[in-house]
């Protein structure tokens, strides 16, 4: 009872025990029993912090003025911190992409299972910044791919679990597997905008946001695979690999052959003809990656 | 499958190093794709052959000193942990 009684109140009383301004309890053996006895009493004086001793820590100026010192250079840290994150991660620009709420969400992954119905797939655009992912269905967002992702690692898991194939560094590896595929292929698109020279406003996020989409539908096939079996895992997967492939067309077509799109005419000249096989290859990417990725999954 | 981001690196680490080494008057001009031999007047469409060779440059002059830090660390960590 002693014993585990003053391990206890070792953290809050042994301040006041010897001199006020040592941080750290002085653990040499000969003493630390000596300790032991007195702590007992004087333990329950803490929450009276200015009558017992244990007060007197926090009222003495220079132990005051060290406290200030410290508050104020944290408070300094934070602010360049603040100030200089945004060179590094755009945080201001991360925080568009998840302004979303659960209608949108809701809508959205109708949108990417049935792409075929929907008409207008502009983004608004209010005073020359697009619209937040709230307000205009079109718009990219990276709340869905990031928990898609996860999802996904999890899923994996769960199948690999029920085939008695699972050890936790294999979720390890799927998840820096499917992160490496994305990194490749928006360094892939990236390299290829740059030499089609097509001067589009997709930035790189969007592009992650765009390609982080298919991990819904891998979600799905899998799901499906688990449920039904390698029939039920084909069937879905085929139907999420056609609405993919759709929904990249139609979304990409807009953003990369802007202002031939935008007419509706069917892109004519060499430049256009390039930017449209552009765009068929990375929408074509989807379903083959989808399918790479997931297909080790379902036995 | 085990395609993990480290090996992403290592392509990487690889691939520019092969860019690096291609030699500007030995190769280079040889194959046509010289840095004074693409410039084709101010037209508005460079065209992919020019943009690839503008990139050749531009990695080539860009990363020669960071490759040498780059390759040394690589070396060592390679040495050490195989």
């Amino acid at each position: 009872m002693p014993a585990p009684a003053s391990k206890r109140r070792i953290p809050v009383s042994h301040l006041g025990m010897s001199d006020p301004h040592q941080l750290f309890d002085d653990t040499s053996s000969a003493q630390s029993r000596g300790y032991g006895a007195q702590r007992e009493p004087s333990g329950l004086g803490y929450p009276t912090a200015s009558a017992s001793p244990q007060g007197a820590f926090l009222n003495d100026p220079v132990s005051n003025m060290a406290m200030a010192y410290g508050s104020s250079l944290a408070a300094q840290g934070k602010e360049l911190v603040d100030k200089n994150i945004d060179r590094f991660i755009p945080v201001t620009k991360l925080k568009y992409y998840f302004a979303v709420d659960t209608l949108y969400v809701g809508k959205k992954l109708g949108l990417l299972f049935f792409p075929y119905l929907h008409q207008d797939w502009e983004v608004q655009y209010q005073q020359d910044t697009p619209v937040a992912p709230r307000f205009d269905i079109n718009a990219p967002d990276l709340y869905i791919p990031a928990m898609a992702f996860i999802t996904y690692i999890l899923v994996a898991g769960l199948a690999l679990g029920t085939q008695e194939r699972f050890s936790p560094d294999l979720l390890g590896l799927q998840a820096s597997s499917a992160l490496a595929w994305l990194t490749l292929e928006v360094l892939a698109i990236l390299l290829s905008l740059y030499l089609v020279t097509a001067n589009t406003d997709l930035t790189t996020i969007d592009l992650v946001a765009f390609l982080g989409y298919k991990y819904v539908g891998m979600i799905g096939g899998v799901l499906m695979g688990l449920l039904f079996g390698k029939i039920g895992y084909y069937l879905v997967l085929g139907w999420c690999c056609v609405s993919i492939f759709v929904f990249m067309i139609r979304t990409l077509r807009l953003k990369i052959l802007a202002e031939a799109a935008a007419e509706g005419v069917p892109v004519r000249g060499a430049r256009n003809q390039l930017r449209m096989y552009l765009t068929m290859a990375v929408a074509a990417a989807q379903p083959l990656l989808m399918y790479w990725l997931t297909f080790h999954l379902v036995r | 499958m085990a395609f993990t981001l480290y090996s992403l690196l290592q392509a990487a680490l690889l691939c520019v190093n092969a860019i690096a080494v291609l030699h500007e008057e030995r190769f280079l001009k040889n194959i046509g794709w010289g840095t004074d031999q693409g410039i084709g007047g101010f037209g508005e469409e460079p065209g992919i052959k020019s943009q690839l060779m503008n990139l050749i440059r531009s990695v080539r002059t860009v990363m020669r000193v960071p490759l040498i830090v780059i390759n040394s660390v690589a070396i060592v960590l390679l040495l050490l942990f195989g």
